[in-house]
């Protein structure tokens, strides 16, 4: 017993070291903060309070990206608005004649950025609206521009939205032109990338790129962004597409979130499929 | 008398020197969170709570730098909803790694001098090369690339800010 408590003080560092690195490696994969339950709305309404009060700084940087990025848009939106009216007309026309039924807006929250930490690999964004106007953890966040990201946290008055530029976005996109899907993941940069692409797919640079009707968690159809390069996917069949994202996230000031929560039936369908992807194969197989 | 006063406040203040360390640990995450976005650099901000964990292993020892280090991390990875453990683990070694700038008499030098200094840099550097390896191994981003990019520029930042604490005790140090 003496000699075990010799050994813990001669070396306590080391058992320390090891000791919490295990601690740290369970709580990374198992401790997700969503976990800490109503902890976490403390904290995520005591940032956005501090967010809030501090929000008089301004940041010359921002403002100057600000400046530019609304100079560029400006010309865009001059452009886009003479094309716009032509198809409003035109969309009516052909709406009439084949009678489509009109489609409901999705209801949209207006909320203003806070906070924002869009340094390194944190890529978040706090918005002065909570609970209290019914938002809640899974609901899309989007502008006019298009997706902005996906909400991760909620206090009463405060949420928390996880921009694009993170390394857990992950979304089902597809190809405006020629509607070929692919997963989109953050490239580590300011874009994101749709890999293992066959090369005979025909994806062009400039080409803009929508959410798809396979994502659960987004609405069909949002703008992500435009298609900025290919690459050569080091795989001499596939390449890989990347996507610049049509949302400035240095920029953002106001944002829409959109009172929709991922399809629980359709998630839990699709879960169920997977964890019994093979007994059903199977069941196909004894069919044929 | 008034000598008797004083030491008793010292020993006071020394005694709470760990809830005092707790406080700035939990100051120091928020102003992180909160306002370090107005001194970012090309997305880069110096990391404060590893120059606190440094901080705390030179003066207080390794043991304790280790214990500091895992409980900054864990602070900071609820207050910026980042990954929980990633930053545990990253400054638990952060402050291992500091410990062995530990002198039991010298510390109050260590921390004024360049020592503190190249502890940081030594610090930070590892701090980074754990946190982007487990922060990206989940994804499929290049990890000598990222960390080119932000962890040598982000450990430069972060020696950079350590240089005002370093210069004040050297100076309050002089002084006395």
């Amino acid at each position: 017993m003496y000699r075990l408590l010799e050994f813990i003080i001669r070396f306590k560092e080391f058992i320390a070291l090891v000791t919490l690195t295990i601690v740290a490696m369970v709580l990374m994969t198992f401790g997700n903060i969503s976990q800490l339950g109503g902890f976490r709305s403390i904290v995520v309404g005591g940032i956005g309070w501090m967010q809030t009060a501090f929000s008089w700084i301004p940041n010359p940087l921002a403002l100057k990206n600000e400046n530019a990025a609304l100079r560029e848009l400006n010309l865009q939106l001059s452009d886009e608005r003479a094309k716009i009216r032509q198809a409003i007309v035109e969309n009516d026309k052909l709406r009439k004649m084949l009678e489509f039924k009109k489609e409901h807006d999705k209801k949209l929250i207006t909320s203003d950025i806070i906070g924002k930490t869009t340094t390194e690999v944190r890529n978040f964004a706090t918005i002065n609206r909570g609970e209290n106007e019914g938002i809640q953890v899974g609901m899309p966040v989007v502008t006019d521009a298009g997706l902005v990201g996906l909400i991760v946290g909620t206090s009463t008055n405060f949420s928390v939205v996880r921009l694009l530029i993170n390394r857990e976005s992950r979304l089902a996109g597809k190809v405006q032109r020629t509607r070929i899907d692919g997963i989109l993941v953050w490239d580590g940069d300011e874009a994101l990338s749709m890999k293992n692409i066959p090369k005979s797919f025909d994806i062009q640079v400039g080409d803009e790129v929508l959410t798809s009707n396979y994502s659960n968690r987004f609405p069909a159809n949002i703008r992500i962004g435009t298609v900025s390069e290919t690459r050569d996917d080091g795989i001499a069949l596939f390449r890989k597409v990347i996507v610049k994202p049509s949302v400035n996230f240095t920029t953002l000031e106001q944002v829409f979130v959109i009172k929709q929560l991922p399809d629980n039936e359709r998630f839990n369908l699709e879960k169920d499929s997977s964890q019994r992807g093979i007994p059903i194969i199977k069941s196909l197989k004894k069919t044929k | 008398m008034a000598d008797y006063a004083e030491q008793s406040i010292a020993q006071t203040w020394y005694n709470l020197r760990f809830v005092i360390y707790g406080i700035i640990a939990l100051l120091l995450s928020v102003v992180h969170v909160v306002f370090l976005n107005l001194v970012s650099v090309g997305g880069i901000t110096p990391d404060l709570l590893i120059i606190l964990v440094v901080w705390i292993a030179i003066r207080e020892g390794q043991f304790i730098g280790i214990l500091a280090g895992f409980g900054c991390g864990l602070l900071f990875d609820i207050v910026s909803l980042d990954v929980l453990g990633t930053n545990a683990l990253a400054k638990t070694f952060a402050g291992f790694a500091a410990g062995y700038f530990f002198k039991e008499k010298n510390n109050e030098l260590t921390l004024g001098s360049l020592k503190f200094i190249i502890a940081v840099i030594i610090c930070a550097f590892i701090h980074n090369i754990i946190y982007f390896f487990f922060y990206l191994r989940p994804t499929e981003i290049n990890f000598s690339g990222f960390f080119f990019r932000y962890g040598i520029a982000s450990t430069l930042y972060t020696t950079v800010a350590a240089l005002f604490p370093m210069l004040v005790k050297s100076r309050n140090t002089e002084t006395r």
